[in-house]
């Protein structure tokens, strides 16, 4: 007999609440003020000026940046593997039923 | 489901109590291990309370929110990422077999190690939302690590529930409770021994990484990004993400304790009742510093940060594999 994990999330979530709760509280003890709109709210870049809002762009691209880097030798031959054009992909869709019809007929015969 | 009235206000106590002690317990190993590495590097190190001195310091200084930050998500990321962490802490034996986890029964194995991705995932929201490029970066990194560690612990995990599974069929062994009362390693031939021992190695690797401590801090790296995610934190935020870090130690250490050493010392010795207890918290306790000891510190003294594409590598391949192999080795009949 195989046992099954288990779990009550209404539980779960209650706890969570509670202890929110509690943490906003500690949290309230803490000192609340700073000093709005002077250099203590500009974010810290090195001394650099922080680029404008406009021009921060997070692509996934480099989010995922390090399992790109290390999957190189999968993702470099699929990316070229999609050009976008229509033609390559019916190809692509026609060799797959091909093997798929090739892979059921001999599973038929077995 | 019925609870009684008088159960659910023992739970809500039982969580508020075990909330303070656990949050106790991490600040002090904390400062055990600023001590330690200290020593290991010929300094003498930091007072054992420093921690504690830095969490009330955090506490009276400035809440500094960035001007361009997204406010609610900001402010609301290191809430969520203590809260989280403690609420591992409920499903957890903390202490030993005498102490019943507050949630024991409403959760298991496979729970918990879901619920740890919790705080990071409020770490990695807090940064993106502080719009410091420092913060983005350390969140990407972060994000990276967390889907490389994922895999080798799920394996461990599953190892230990389907060998418990084998032995006690019909038992609940996802539960933690279970878990640790059913030590493994007396009823395992040679091979699950060694089977076991891949699978502690595996977890050894897998904590710094939840804890993102030396050789897997990419996402703080102080030098390069200037403590990436918590770049732009400050004051009684940032005072909540050092006790949700210091929490998180003890919750991974007993979770390492549950699943590899759960052991008790007062049958040993003969003792039981609530002397017996008491020594079992305090055995309990001695087991956790010896845990966070090789799995935080020896770690950071020896070893240097890793480059970001040796994560995900040394995760998805190396510890993969180990932990794979200690799998196997456990479905070896005896």
């Amino acid at each position: 007999m195989v046992s099954l994990p288990f779990w009550n999330p209404i539980i779960c979530i209650i706890a969570l609440v509670i202890l929110i709760a509690v943490t906003c509280l500690f949290r309230s003890r803490g000192q609340k003020k700073y000093k709005e709109g002077t250099a203590q709210t500009q974010i810290f870049l090195s001394g650099e000026e922080p680029p404008a809002v406009e021009q921060i762009h997070i692509k996934s691209h480099n989010i995922y940046w390090g399992f790109f880097q290390i999957l190189k030798r999968y993702y470099d031959p699929s990316v070229r593997a999609h050009t976008g054009i229509i033609n390559d992909y019916i190809i692509w869709f026609i060799a797959l039923v091909a093997l798929t019809t090739v892979i059921l007929f001999i599973a038929s015969l077995t | 489901m019925i609870i009684t009235s008088g159960a659910a206000l023992g739970a809500v106590i039982g969580t508020i109590g075990l909330a303070a002690f656990g949050i106790f317990c991490g600040l002090l190993y904390k400062g055990f291990d600023r001590k330690i590495a200290a020593h290991m590097q010929s300094r003498t190190g930091p007072p054992v309370i420093q921690p504690f001195l830095d969490v009330s310091k955090f506490m009276i200084k400035d809440t500094v929110q960035p001007e361009r930050a997204l406010a609610w998500l900001y402010n609301a990321a290191p809430i969520i990422s203590l809260a989280s962490v403690i609420t591992v802490l409920l499903y957890l034996p903390f202490g030993g077999l005498t102490f019943t986890p507050v949630l024991s029964g409403y959760g298991d194995l496979i729970l918990v190690v879901y619920l740890l991705i919790l705080p990071a995932l409020a770490m990695v929201a807090g940064g993106f939302a502080s719009s410091s490029p420092f913060a983005t970066v350390g969140a990407q990194r972060r994000m990276i690590t967390m889907m490389s560690y994922e895999f080798p612990l799920a394996v461990v995990a599953i190892a230990i529930a389907w060998k418990l599974n084998q032995l006690y069929p019909g038992g609940s062994v996802f539960g933690l409770a279970f878990i640790y009362s059913h030590p493994l390693w007396g009823q395992i031939g040679p091979s699950g021994i060694i089977g076991m021992l891949l699978l502690l190695f595996a977890i050894v690797v897998v904590t710094p990484g939840q804890l993102a401590t030396v050789p897997f801090d990419i996402c703080e790296a102080s030098p390069e990004i200037a403590e990436g995610l918590t770049a732009e934190y400050s004051g009684r935020n940032f005072a909540l993400f050092y006790l949700a870090d210091a929490a998180k130690m003890v919750a991974i250490g007993t979770l390492t304790i549950a699943l590899f050493f759960p052991y008790d010392i007062s049958p040993l010795i003969g003792i039981g009742g609530i002397p017996g207890s008491f020594i079992d918290f305090l055995f309990f306790l001695v087991k956790l510093f010896l845990v966070v000891t090789l799995m935080v510190t020896l770690p950071r003294v020896a070893m240097a940060r890793l480059k970001v594409s040796q994560v995900p590598s040394i995760y998805w391949s190396a510890t993969t594999a180990i932990a794979i192999v200690g799998l196997i080795l456990l479905m070896i009949p005896n």
